[in-house]
């Protein structure tokens, strides 16, 4: 297959899976199958006023939504989804991946801040400390996985589970960050900063219109980013027999991708001070264990 | 050569704000955001070297490394400085803290 | 001999300048400490132009969690204005200004002063870099890696103990 149509395929594969991650979260949310609600909703985010508040911070109200999503599609474009066929392959690709989501607290941050409102500050300080605590576990776990390929390019640590996937390897590291994933993507149970009980909306409380729209697009494009992270780095990447290497990847994306709405579904949501202390407490010292492990079974 | 002086010159511009910023403000931590911003033209300045001098000496990049490390103990043992004068004397503005001066 | 490393170098260049004048020309304090971030990635774009990439990556990473901290403090004791209020944050700004012009001045009369001897044109590639600097770490500069670790657990004791809040009651 040439390039340019591989890349076309990937790009429409995306697409697609972007709104069938949006009707899963419909599903997760609602318990029933919409295929055509998140279109409806996408039309009326589009359409709507642009409410803005009062003494609004005008620098970051612009910027934080632009920020929010350009991060996602710079970690997508690291992302290899077959053999060959990654935008940029960077040889510090492991280490990027975490450095791209930090400026996703980031944005969060500039958000909360520039609507000059109360839920979203709060919504914004909590993500500050929820995506700080989180990314150790993933820089950990990102580093177990460096180790076993002894490289940063993605796809050696694709083709590095050849004989055998992470998952099997270093399940220590999958289930941390597997969880990571989901605090980072602020999804249920750990969706504190906009947590529509308590905050009522929390960081999105006060934006409508464009920028509401960006932000959940670029929610739904970072959960689809982490579990094709998840798959290339835990779950074999491109790996499986017959179909060409793309379809496999997409097809472990979205079962991914699936599984952590299932979690969401069924999982009540964690008090702040908890999901601080299980961070802190058990997960950056069971992180490390886990490189101490890798790094065992490797000299062995 | 052209390369080399124009990092080094951004590098020059850097420091002096960062110095400007950590000798004219009352302010804790913005005197601490001076600091870094000098520490971030040192690393400018390290890298610069490393790559146009001599880009087979690796203990340079080592020195960025040992220079983040730095600017990361000045930010947590200034936080705990502030943390400090905020509790026993409720701010952090510098003009006010002359206990000290003999 | 004009090239896109040097545009590229002069581009991120002025933006690390301008944002860090920025830092200490508003108000606020949140736009403070993310103009100081923005200088930082700028900083970090810099090294990516002269082709260190892990340091270019990890200075991005780092500089986006501290500054964000930073951000959180400046709001805790400062009592942020958000760009309504004016604060007078200044004392002996004559002295600062020429301070830090005379030291800019010194500094970019030495670097164009110096004899820098011939520029390097042969470097390691990215992944090479990333092997060679492991090397480096853990061969020849281990001690004082191992230092800057110690280092840190000194400083976390440190800021603690720093922090601590002092009790005066003397019942036990």
């Amino acid at each position: 297959m040439t390039p340019f149509l591989s890349g076309f395929m990937i790009t429409l594969l995306f697409v697609g899976g972007v709104y069938f991650v949006a009707v899963l979260e419909r599903c997760s949310m609602t318990g029933n199958v919409s295929w055509s609600g998140p279109a409806r909703s996408f039309l009326l985010l589009f359409a709507q006023e642009e409410i803005k508040t009062r003494k609004h911070d005008k620098v970051f109200f612009e910027t934080a939504p632009i920020l929010f999503i350009g991060v996602i599609l710079l970690t997508i474009s690291i992302l290899p989804f077959s053999r060959g066929s990654v935008v940029i392959d960077l040889g510090t690709g492991a280490l990027f991946i975490n450095a791209a989501l930090v400026y996703i607290m980031v944005a969060l941050l500039m958000a909360g801040w520039a609507v000059n409102g109360v839920y979203a500050m709060v919504g914004g300080w909590r993500a500050l400390a929820q995506l700080i605590a989180y990314s150790m576990p993933v820089v950990m776990a990102l580093t177990a996985t460096v180790m076993r390929a002894e490289s940063m390019f993605l796809t050696d640590i694709v083709e590095s589970q050849q004989s055998l996937w992470n998952i099997l390897y270093q399940p220590v590291g999958f289930i941390l960050f597997y969880i990571s994933a989901l605090a980072i993507a602020f999804l249920p149970p750990f969706d504190l900063p906009v947590a529509e009980g308590e905050l009522a909306g929390g960081v999105w409380a006060d934006l409508t219109g464009a920028r509401k729209l960006l932000f959940r697009l670029g929610r739904l494009a970072l959960v689809l980013t982490l579990s094709v992270a998840v798959v290339v780095l835990y779950l074999g990447g491109w790996m499986g027999p017959w179909l060409p290497g793309f379809v496999w990847t997409f097809l472990k994306t979205l079962l991914v991708a699936a599984s952590f709405f299932a979690v969401g579904h069924f999982i009540p949501r964690i008090r702040h001070d908890h999901l601080l202390e299980y961070n802190w407490k058990y997960g950056v010292p069971l992180a490390l264990y886990n490189i101490f492990q890798v790094g065992v079974v490797l000299l062995l | 050569m052209e390369l080399l002086i124009t990092a080094l010159i951004i590098a020059a511009v850097l420091f002096g704000i960062g110095l400007y910023g950590a000798l004219s403000q009352t302010n804790l931590v913005m005197i601490m955001m001076g600091i870094e911003l000098m520490l971030g033209a040192a690393m400018i300045n390290l890298v610069a070297f490393w790559r146009f001098l001599h880009p087979d000496a690796f203990s340079l990049q080592m020195f960025v490394l040992v220079a983040m490390t730095v600017m990361a103990l000045e930010g947590a043992v200034g936080f705990a400085i502030a943390t400090q004068r905020f509790r026993t004397s409720g701010t952090v503005e510098m003009e006010e803290s002359a206990e000290l001066k003999g | 001999m004009i090239s896109v490393q040097l545009i590229l170098l002069i581009i991120f260049g002025l933006a690390a300048i301008w944002f860090g004048w920025r830092v200490f020309m508003t108000s606020s304090m949140v736009r403070s400490a993310l103009s100081l971030l923005a200088s930082m990635v700028a900083i970090g774009i810099l090294f990516l132009v002269m082709e260190a990439e892990f340091l270019g990556v990890l200075q991005i990473m780092m500089m986006g969690t501290e500054m964000s901290i930073m951000a959180i403090f400046m709001m805790m004791y400062m009592m942020d204005p958000g760009g309504l209020g004016q604060m007078d944050m200044y004392h002996q700004k004559n002295i600062s200004i020429a301070a830090g012009v005379i030291v800019t001045v010194f500094i970019v009369g030495a670097a164009l002063a110096a004899d820098w001897g011939t520029i390097a044109t042969q470097f390691p590639g990215p992944h090479e870099q990333n092997r060679l600097l492991g090397m480096e770490i853990l061969k020849r500069s281990m001690m004082i890696f191992e230092t800057a670790g110690v280092t840190i657990l000194t400083g976390m004791i440190a800021s603690i103990t720093v922090a601590l809040s002092i009790k005066n009651s003397v019942e036990k």
